[in-house]
């Protein structure tokens, strides 16, 4: 529905009437289910007492690092990863054994390249020999679990006492440091999208990998790229992790990878990629930790706050390509 | 003769937005009858409520004379109206006999194979092809051909109007040849066409009649001897036509721009050699597999196993690779807009400024502010609304969109090359004089253009130089004076003969 303009100036307004319906019907649903959401968390005993909004805080930024390194890997036009959460888990144990071996700094190092390296190996997988990325992600799970259970063989690593660890779990002005760290990576993740060259060839390969190899995107370095921050994003979560709970094991990660997917998709980050934000997928992390923080007060259990999760990812799947079918 | 297809007074609103307004049309048997108008000008609105795809607000359709409604597609079917769309809708790992049938109204659940295939070859067989093969898969076919079993399909489900939307944007002229003849066929067994096209050629040569629509509305219905090219052209536009091709200048050769010494592209091209000077436009043409198209994405650095050498100002460019080509201000405009060109879900300034992000952003942090200033200037420049940098690119038209892709290429440290495919393709005739335009103008700022085309009109009003190219090998080369239609459609069709003679 294309409407002439005045063609001898050449300009030629695109009328979209209902695209734009769309766009206030999904605004009035979006609107209406976060009132809902908060009135709920309002009626929910104990909701806004101050231990669980600690606890609500800390899950946000375990779920929401990961999810953020899920975004840019959307963004790409790269679907998902499914190996996130087993990152995640493998930078927990590497985190410890480094820092039993060389102290703090050590820790954070090893644990932030093993991730980054594993995400590097699937980003140029996806990226140089353009393989199917929900393929290389399942086989880097399966891989990152074989290696993990010849060194570790199914038990769990812990700090040896005297690493001076407890430093990490301090608070900064009464909020955790890990949401602290999760802010910090929001920030960086938007900074990346938004005013890097690298972040602006990421929405173009997104939205469509032949037309940036046209224009001369570096392609498969800007893909690999992405994995890269993922991996990155991913290990600190890893870390956050080993230091909250005080030891790891691969089962630590288990679960983020699905959360984070979920936190991307209620952000409003188009699955198809090229379009999206990690602003939109924070405000999709704190809808998911909130309805998970409420189902657990209220006396749910885990099986049912899977069983949210999934209900609500296929909710927004179908709100978003409603009426894209036209 | 009753009329086979009339509508009263059609009118469809999107949301206050008039899409089709009072249309009055009327077909005869055996009759072809062209639709012309500009993008928006209501010709696909017009289709969809014939096809049933979407309800008129007001107005009445009669078929063979009765009024009926149109609720769908299948629908559409019964009453004997057919489509063959732009996209086609062929399922290419099925065999032509399956895709004849597929989505017919009248195939019971139990059928007799026997009589399927029977009438399947009746309709291949009406049209000149009865020799094919019914169980040869789609997928082996080239577009002409899959555009006849499309048309073979309507046949089979006895289609009394046949309507083609841009039937031959994607077809080389010897199987526009062949389309027409079918079409031509099917006029002499009482079949109605209705022909929408860019090409104002095909119209004239084609069709009985041409329907003119502009804004929606019906402007006006002429048999195609009546109408001149100008004056049809002036119909659509609804003002004055100056001149579709601008004039060409005399420029003093600006140098050697881009040379090409014996390129190849194993099995497409073979030792192509031709020189591309600034300040001029080099017109490759060659039907669809003659390696014509290939020798741009080639120059481009789309092509890895590309061999020979390039060299640009005398400085040799790397084959193979595209950042490098981008570097050295060489750029390539697609033929396939939609998905080699454009970015579409991003922004018109994301667009504007996808191939200089290098120059704005020191050490990889852009400068929004220098961006939006540049995007601003090259949206001014190429003749887009500036008004519209937010705008997603999918919502511009087609002539829009393409002007965003010259704007990449505008602004350079110096002037580069531009590589374009079909750089008018599926573009209507206002915002084609303005590309046109702009290729000049870049001419005028010592730009090398290096072009191809399957639309031999367009060639002639464009082209300063033309190399013909026949099956991956080049046939001639042309200057100005000696670019002459006939000519090379005979180099690029059957050269051999030419020779011979």
């Amino acid at each position: 529905m294309t409407v002439t303009g005045d063609p001898a100036h050449g300009t030629r307004q695109a009328a979209m009437p209902l695209g734009s319906e769309r766009h206030w019907m999904l605004m009035a649903v979006r609107v209406t289910v976060v009132a809902l959401l908060i009135a709920a968390c309002i009626a929910t005993p104990g909701f806004f007492s101050l231990a669980n909004i600690l606890s609500l805080l800390t899950t946000v930024s375990f779920m929401g690092c990961v999810a953020a390194g899920m975004t840019l890997i959307t963004i790409s036009g790269n679907i998902m990863s499914f190996s996130l959460g087993a990152t995640a888990g493998a930078a927990a144990m590497v985190f410890i054994v480094a820092v039993n071996f060389g102290g703090i700094i050590a820790g954070l190092a090893a644990a932030l390249a093993v991730a980054g390296l594993v995400n590097a190996a699937q980003g140029f997988a996806v990226g140089w020999v353009r393989a199917n990325p929900i393929i290389v992600s399942i086989a880097t799970l399966a891989l990152i679990f074989g290696v993990a259970e010849i060194f570790a063989k199914h038990s769990s690593v812990y700090f040896r006492p005297g690493t001076g660890i407890e430093i990490l779990r301090g608070k900064l002005g009464g909020v955790p440091l890990e949401f602290v760290a999760f802010l910090c990576v929001t920030a960086a993740g938007q900074f990346i999208l938004y005013l890097t060259r690298f972040g602006r060839n990421l929405y173009m390969i997104g939205s469509s990998f032949r037309a940036a190899e046209a224009a001369g995107v570096k392609t498969w370095r800007t893909v690999t790229g992405a994995y890269v921050w993922a991996g990155l994003f991913t290990g600190l979560a890893g870390i956050m992790l080993a230091v909250r709970y005080d030891g790891a094991n691969m089962d630590y990660g288990v679960g983020y990878d699905y959360d984070a997917i979920a936190a991307v998709l209620v952000g409003g980050t188009q699955i198809k990629g090229g379009q999206g934000s990690v602003l939109r997928t924070l405000a999709g992390t704190l809808i998911i930790a909130m309805v998970q923080a409420m189902l657990l007060l209220r006396g749910f259990r885990q099986e049912w706050q899977y069983l949210f999760t999934g209900l609500i990812v296929l909710a927004v799947i179908m709100l978003h390509t409603s009426g894209e079918r036209r | 003769m009753p009329e086979v297809l009339s509508v009263e007074r059609l009118g469809k609103s999107y949301t206050g937005v008039r899409a089709l307004h009072d249309v009055s049309f009327s077909l005869e048997p055996g009759e072809i009858r062209g639709i012309c108008g500009e993008n928006g000008a209501g010709k696909s609105t017009f289709v969809k409520i014939l096809m049933g795809i979407i309800q008129p607000d007001s107005g009445s359709i009669r078929v063979a004379g009765r009024v009926r409604e149109i609720h769908g597609p299948r629908q559409a079917q019964e009453l004997g109206l057919g489509i063959v769309a732009q996209e086609l809708s062929l399922a290419p790992h099925l065999s032509i006999l399956d895709n004849i049938w597929l989505g017919g109204a009248d195939v019971p659940l139990f059928h007799r194979r026997q009589a399927l295939r029977q009438r399947a070859q009746r309709a291949l067989d009406a049209l000149g092809v009865g020799d094919w093969d019914l169980q040869r898969p789609v997928g082996a076919l080239t577009m002409g051909q899959r555009q006849i079993v499309e048309i073979a399909r309507l046949l089979a489900r006895d289609a009394r109007v046949l309507i083609l939307d841009e039937p031959t944007a994607t077809l080389s002229d010897s199987e526009i040849e062949r389309i027409h003849g079918v079409l031509r066929e099917l006029r002499a067994q009482g079949r109605s066409v209705i022909y929408i096209s860019h090409r104002l050629g095909e119209i004239f040569e084609l069709c009985d009649t041409v329907t003119v629509l502009r804004n929606g509305e019906h402007v006006a219905t002429r048999p195609v001897g009546e109408v001149t090219r100008e004056r049809l052209i002036e119909l659509m536009l609804g003002r004055r036509f100056e001149e579709m091709y601008p004039q060409i200048p005399a420029h003093p050769d600006a140098g050697d721009g881009l040379v090409f010494d014996r390129l190849t592209v194993p099995g497409m091209v073979h030792d192509f050699s031709a020189i591309a000077p600034r300040g001029k436009i080099l017109c490759v043409a060659g039907q669809i597999g003659s390696g014509a198209a290939m020798v741009t994405r080639a120059a481009a650095g789309l092509v890895p196993d590309a061999l020979g050498r390039l060299t640009l100002d005398a400085r040799a460019l790397r084959l193979g690779s595209v950042p490098h080509c981008v570097a050295r201000n060489v750029f390539f405009i697609s033929e396939d807009r939609a998905a080699e060109g454009l970015f579409p879900p991003l922004k018109v300034l994301d667009n504007l400024v996808a191939t200089r992000l290098d120059a704005h952003a020191p050490l990889g942090v852009l400068s929004w502010r220098a961006l939006r200033r540049i995007a601003t200037h090259l949206a001014e420049r190429v003749g887009v609304d500036r008004n519209r940098l937010g705008t997603a690119a999918v919502n511009l038209s087609g002539g829009n969109q393409q002007k965003l892709l010259f704007g990449r290429t505008l602004e350079r440290t110096e002037p580069g090359v531009l590589l374009m495919n079909e750089p008018t393709r599926g573009i209507d005739v206002g915002a084609r004089a303005e590309i046109y335009r702009l290729m000049r103008k870049l001419c005028d700022l010592g730009y090398a253009l290096v072009m191809t085309s399957s639309d031999l009109e367009e060639v002639v009003g464009i082209a300063d130089i033309v190399v013909t190219m026949y099956r991956g090998r080049t046939v001639a080369r042309y200057e100005r004076e000696r670019i002459d239609m006939s000519t090379i459609l005979a180099d690029i069709t059957h050269p051999a003969a030419r020779a011979a003679a």
